[in-house]
């Protein structure tokens, strides 16, 4: 062994300390940054009965943040949250459809995707009924039908609600 | 009659001052801080830098076309003086912020009414912000024409475009911290950008608002960002910056040559009719000696007199930008005076503001978004952007400055700056709710 390889050894020795450092550096900042697992989200929610969501009409539930729609006697159950950029999404009573104000993503009744920049239609969570009761389980969310998706796709009913604030 | 010693004497006086202020001026303790008298002498100016470590971000000597205003617009300066108002503004600001859901709110408007001075210094806070990402953007806009991103600067304009980002890094930071709603919102779009990040966006996402949406967490680590670790990064990064400024001997040349570094500073420039000589009699190189060898007197006093167009940094320089720091305090004091930092709403997640506008310097972005998929247009289009502009010094080779012979590099970076500009003025004036054309005289929705 000569002092080159000592030399070598020792240098390699400072890389490979270095190296270690900043890997604890970045897993203790993974670590502190990373969302701890929240209670919030996961709960089944009763929401109402099945009657008390009429045909056409959508119904926010604030306590889900989302809506219940019932298209053509489907119910949904749709996120509020803009598949785009994730914005609130709010339904417009005038035109019966879902329209974003931030980027201008429009959805019908059932979320489905009618124009705008959204990828997909608007995320649905799993709804079951359990005897007259309507459940919605916060905890599985799956994406928005894909685009050009339009089983439920109606005329708008009037005027658009965006440019009129 | 007091002992002077007469090294502590001015050059050329015979007089003793007796004065009160001139004793404690030669007194041992004063001397200790200010090791020399200010003296206005070639020596005495180039003492005032050598014995100050604050003007060591200076040369002792530069070229005298830095003087001259057109030289660099002092873009760089003045987004630093900006940077060192947002710095103070920010300290007197963090003394009255919580970073909290439940109190942040209340706090800005406690500032408003509770704290004396406390909107205009969030005013001022505000309107450096923005006024310090228009500066830096035009700094890299100006040292692009310049070619001041040439050899050997090429390092110096990569950590530039840094700079640029960790200034838009503040501004995104710092728009939550009000939690209004046109924070929440503002922030709620631009996180989401990052959910396209292929494979790794929605950990990503995770990491950056702390949770399924904005909230607490969110607040809590942007602050931690803002007021922490972004300054920590700019801060270092700015002191290489200044140095290598400083290194690379402050203006560009505009020659095919192109350098002009510190080996021309502080070494008497080598005559071009030197070096062939040195070439041909290396023993006799050196010193005077070449003056001795026979050769045409025309080149011999070309070669012997190297023109000194340098000046001493202090006061020539340092007087130009006390004035410049100086209007720029009075630019942005003028416009917190006048304009007010805005305060919407206490930020509520249910419902969305319309339009939801990102602040300007992003607007052209979500103008972008409202045309292309988000991967492309949030993601690919700007990442491709920075790429391009960190690697420019290394695929532009060509070393020459002067603009006609450049003709190639300016026209394509004239173009994509132009298209910049027009998005981001299409997305300030143009759109109004869901995004919708329209014409910015009818009625505003610009949120500054």
């Amino acid at each position: 062994m000569d002092d080159t390889s000592r030399r070598d050894f020792l240098r390699g020795g400072w890389k490979l300390s270095g190296a270690l450092l900043i890997g604890a550096a970045a897993y203790t900042g993974y670590e502190a940054l990373r969302p701890l697992a929240s209670s919030a989200g996961g709960a089944k929610i009763t929401v109402g009965t099945t009657s008390s969501f009429a045909t056409g009409t959508s119904t926010y539930v604030s306590a889900g943040r989302m809506y219940i729609v019932n298209a053509n006697d489907y119910l949904f159950a749709l996120s509020q949250k803009c598949p785009h950029l994730g914005c609130h999404v709010p339904y417009c009573e005038s035109s019966g459809r879902f329209e974003c104000p931030c980027h201008g993503s429009v959805y019908d009744l059932a979320g489905e995707y009618i124009a705008g920049p959204a990828p997909r239609g608007m995320d649905r969570y799993e709804v079951t009924l359990e005897g007259d009761n309507v459940v919605v389980n916060t905890g599985v969310l799956k994406a928005g039908p894909p685009r050009g998706t339009n089983n439920f796709l109606t005329p708008p009913k009037g005027p658009s609600c965006i440019g009129k604030a | 009659m007091v002992e002077v010693d007469p090294n502590k004497l001015e050059p050329g006086r015979t007089s003793v001052d007796h004065g009160i202020t001139a004793r404690i001026k030669r007194s041992d303790p004063w001397r200790s801080a200010f090791r020399h008298a200010q003296l206005d002498t070639p020596r005495g100016r180039a003492l005032q830098s050598f014995s100050n470590v604050f003007l060591h971000v200076y040369p002792v000597k530069i070229p005298k076309r830095v003087l001259n205003l057109r030289y660099s617009l002092r873009l760089g300066f003045i987004a630093a003086v900006l940077f060192g108002i947002l710095l103070v503004t920010g300290i007197y600001l963090m003394f009255v912020y919580t970073p909290s859901v439940g109190s942040a709110y209340g706090d800005m408007q406690n500032l408003k009414t509770g704290v004396g001075f406390g909107q205009l210094i969030r005013n001022v806070h505000r309107w450096s912000a923005h006024l310090m990402v228009l500066v830096v953007a035009l700094h890299l806009v100006r040292v692009f024409y310049a070619g001041a991103y040439k050899k050997p600067r090429e390092f110096n304009w990569v950590i530039g475009v840094m700079l640029l980002l960790i200034t838009l890094g503040f501004s995104f930071t710092g728009y939550l911290l009000p939690w209004d709603q046109l924070a929440y919102w503002a922030v709620t779009v631009g996180t989401n950008l990052v959910h396209y990040v292929p494979l790794v966006g929605g950990r990503l996402q995770d990491l950056l608002i702390g949770g399924p949406q904005v909230g607490q967490n969110t607040l809590l680590r942007f602050y931690a960002l803002h007021v922490a670790v972004l300054p920590s990064i700019l801060a270092l990064m700015l002191t290489v910056h200044i140095w290598r400024v400083r290194k690379d001997g402050f203006a560009v040349e505009r020659t095919s040559v192109g350098s002009f570094s510190e080996e021309a500073t502080e070494r008497p420039a080598a005559a071009p009719a030197a070096e062939p000589m040195a070439l041909a009699a290396p023993e006799l190189y050196g010193g005077r000696v070449r003056l001795l060898g026979v050769v045409d007197r025309e080149s011999v006093t070309e070669a012997a007199r190297p023109v000194d167009d340098t000046v001493f940094t202090w006061p020539h320089l340092l007087v130009r930008h006390v004035v410049v720091a100086l209007g720029t305090a009075a630019v942005v004091l003028g416009l917190a005076v006048s304009f007010s930092a805005p305060l919407r709403g206490l930020a509520n997640p249910n419902v969305t503001p319309e339009p939801a506008k990102a602040p300007w310097y992003f607007a052209g972005l979500q103008e972008l978004l409202s045309r292309f998929d988000p991967l492309v247009a949030g993601i690919l289009i700007p990442a491709g952007a920075v790429l391009v502009l960190v690697l420019l010094p290394y695929i532009d080779r060509n070393p020459d400055t002067r603009a006609s012979h450049r003709k190639v590099a300016i026209v394509l970076f004239s173009i994509l700056l132009a298209l910049a500009v027009v998005l981001t003025v299409i997305g300030t004036f143009f759109r109004g709710p869901g995004w919708k054309f329209i014409a910015p005289w009818t009625h505003s929705y610009i949120e500054f």
